[in-house]
């Protein structure tokens, strides 16, 4: 007997593709399965990388040494928070503070040589240069011994929209704000956004907080950052913080957010969104596998004589076999490709809506669709050996 | 006889029997059947209606496993032969052709034709040559990419005899070839089977009821509830 060779690839692709067109719509509705299967798998690998690409986004805007401290009144009404806290009686009882400074927000408009521009008033404690990063490009911060002055100190957006060309806001202009004239001694560089921080320095015009009262009779101080020391337990700072600031109030309480409690709950609702579609995905698929098997097992009976034609034209059982495997890969994977799509539309529309950059998470493509197509393959085998072990005369004498 | 010796019988039956359990009760379709046929040779299997014919015609053709006795096919033990090597035989030694035509309905000639060269490793591109040039033969050139739907019965078994024909095989088997067709196309489907077996020394075995065809054959089979008789003789 001479030797035989593998029914060639481009053979056995043509005959899936030939008997898949003709399957008709009862594959259709298997399919459906196969594509939710396939397309939550995909959407849920893509989320899951937008959200840590999200939360990696906040760690570097601001870094997790950081803590915000704001002041809620404890009881409804107009209780007016303290415009002066003694950050240094904080410092000294909670070891592990590098940096510790107030801000007192208010804003309004900031007029220079005719043009005005809107702004936040940021009355700020020295220490505000470090707890929140702030760089400057021309200049220096306000000092300790700027607490009596007009001094100012301007971020990049507000110092742009205040300068002409030819006339640009410089190191020693003054700018007016209601009737007072403030001496401009630095220029931030411009900053990156800080999603967790209470004010934008781009947007803020800082000034000595002891001064904020020429401008506004009644400033109350809005939030303390904290910047903690190199390799600190932020839980314990916020903690023992919170406590040494509470000592100074009586009608506000002390509510500390520490960013990694923020990244660490959102990542916490990411991954059970995530676990919800991969428990539909897994579902789905093994629904969609069954219907696959369905089609298939049916697909089989209807073309017992077909198989025992090919018997008899010397089809092996394994090219039998192979055939309907073939189809059955060939079936799930369209429902793949169309959940590829389907997931991906998914995803770009989840981040669209959490208002997240959407980036293509480079295993989400192959996972899904790879798991899509083993289930076909595992789905498949059953059908496609009952075919494969039929009898040529008794797959002949079916009608 | 000298023929005999100097070329080995491509069929030999040894007391080939086959039985159905129909109902838990053995029910006996072939009984001892012994027969030896030559390369070259044009056989008639004739008999009455669920007398054995398509069982034997089975049998020959390896598609079904006789019970007891011998069975030697081109030197090949067949009980012995394993499923693939039953099938690798059916490829390269064996054409069927069926009373139905049993073409694909969802491909075309061509792929029809072609069918059989891709069981054996045969590029797509190299077996549709083939294919043409077997669809050629029949005179059906200009239908190869009709689909068997589209084609009239006569049209079909030829298209059913350029597939059995493609892989070069050295036996013809035909249920009944011409059983679905009228006179004047069971004539043409009859010629062309008896000038293959003429010019090509392709062996035919027909199973059939017309006497008129079984005329026309070398050999005429008989089977008798189940026993195997030989009319006339060379
Ligand atoms: N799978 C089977 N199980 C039981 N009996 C069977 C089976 N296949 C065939 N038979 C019986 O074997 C006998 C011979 O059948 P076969 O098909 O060989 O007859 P035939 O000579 O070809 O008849 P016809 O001329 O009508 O085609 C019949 O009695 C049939 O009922
Ligand atoms: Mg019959």
């Amino acid at each position: 007997m001479s030797l035989r060779v593998e029914q060639s690839l481009s053979q056995l692709l043509h005959e899936a593709f030939v008997s898949l067109r003709t399957l008709g719509k009862r594959s259709v509705l298997a399919l459906l399965g196969i594509v939710i299967g396939s397309s939550s798998v995909v959407a849920l690998i893509n989320i899951g990388h937008n959200a840590a690409v999200d939360a990696a986004m906040i760690f570097k805007d601001m870094g997790t040494d950081t803590l915000i401290a704001q002041f809620p009144a404890k009881r409804s009404g107009n209780l007016s928070m303290r415009a002066h806290l003694d950050l240094d009686a904080v410092r000294s009882a909670v070891p592990g503070i590098a940096h510790i400074g107030a801000l007192s927000l208010f804003s309004g408009p900031i007029v220079f040589h005719g043009r005005t521009a809107n702004a936040n008033l940021v009355g700020t404690t020295p220490a505000i240069h470090e707890a929140m990063r702030l760089e400057l490009r021309e200049g220096r911060f306000l000092s300790p011994f700027d607490a009596n002055e007009t001094y100012a100190v301007i971020g990049d957006q507000v110092a742009q929209a205040l300068g002409a060309p030819g006339d640009p806001l410089r190191l020693g202009d003054r700018v007016r704000i209601h009737d007072y004239l403030f001496l401009i001694v630095g220029i931030l560089h411009n900053q990156p956004r800080a999603m967790l921080m209470p004010v934008q320095a781009n947007e803020s015009l800082f000034i000595p907080a002891e001064g904020m009262r020429r401008i506004y009779a009644n400033p109350q101080i809005g939030n303390v950052i904290i910047r903690a020391a190199p390799g600190q337990d932020m839980e314990r700072i916020a903690r023992q913080a919170a406590v040494a600031l509470q000592r100074q109030l009586t009608d506000h309480s002390v509510d500390i957010t520490v960013p990694q409690q923020m990244i660490d709950g959102m990542t916490r609702q990411s991954r059970t969104f995530a676990y919800l579609l991969l428990a539909l995905g897994a579902i789905s698929l093994v629904g969609g596998g069954v219907g696959v098997m369905n089609v298939m097992l049916m697909n089989v009976s209807q073309r017992r004589r077909e198989i025992g034609i090919r018997m008899a034209l010397g089809a092996r059982q394994r090219d039998i076999r192979n055939l309907f495997l073939l189809e059955a890969v060939t079936l799930t994977a369209v429902g793949a490709l169309c959940g590829a799509v389907l997931g991906i539309t998914a995803a770009w529309l989840y981040a669209w809506l959490s208002g997240w950059v959407f980036s293509l998470a480079a295993a989400a493509l192959p996972l899904g669709v790879g798991s899509t197509l083993l289930v076909g393959l595992f789905f498949g085998i059953y059908p496609a050996v009952s075919a494969s072990r039929l009898q040529p005369v008794e797959a002949l004498r079916d009608e | 006889m000298t023929e005999h010796f100097a070329q080995p019988p491509l069929i030999a039956l040894q007391g080939i029997g086959k039985r159905y359990q129909l109902a838990g009760q053995a029910l006996s379709i072939l009984d001892d059947v012994c027969l030896s046929i030559t390369r070259g040779d044009s056989c008639g299997i004739l008999g009455a209606s669920g007398s054995g014919k398509s069982t034997l015609l089975n049998i020959l053709g390896l598609l079904d496993l006789p019970n007891s006795g011998q069975y030697q096919f081109a030197g090949h033990d067949i009980f012995s032969a394993t499923p693939d090597e039953l099938a690798a035989i059916r490829n390269q030694q064996i054409g069927f052709v069926f009373q139905s035509f049993n073409l694909l309905p969802r491909l075309s000639a061509l792929d029809n034709v072609a069918l059989p060269l891709s069981y054996r490793g045969v590029s797509r591109h190299e077996s549709v040559a083939q294919a043409l040039r077997m669809l050629d033969q029949v005179g059906l050139a200009e239908r190869a990419h009709h689909h068997p739907a589209d084609l009239s019965g006569g049209q079909r078994q030829r298209v059913a005899i350029a597939r059995a024909l493609v892989g070069n095989p050295s036996v013809i088997l035909a249920d009944e070839p011409t059983g679905n067709l009228d006179s004047n196309t069971a004539q043409d489907i009859m010629d062309l089977l008896l000038t293959l077996n003429r010019e090509q020394q392709v062996t035919l075995i027909i199973v059939t009821h017309d006497a008129q065809i079984a005329e026309r054959l070398q050999r005429k089979i008989l089977v008798r509830n189940g026993v195997v008789s030989e009319a006339g003789g060379l």
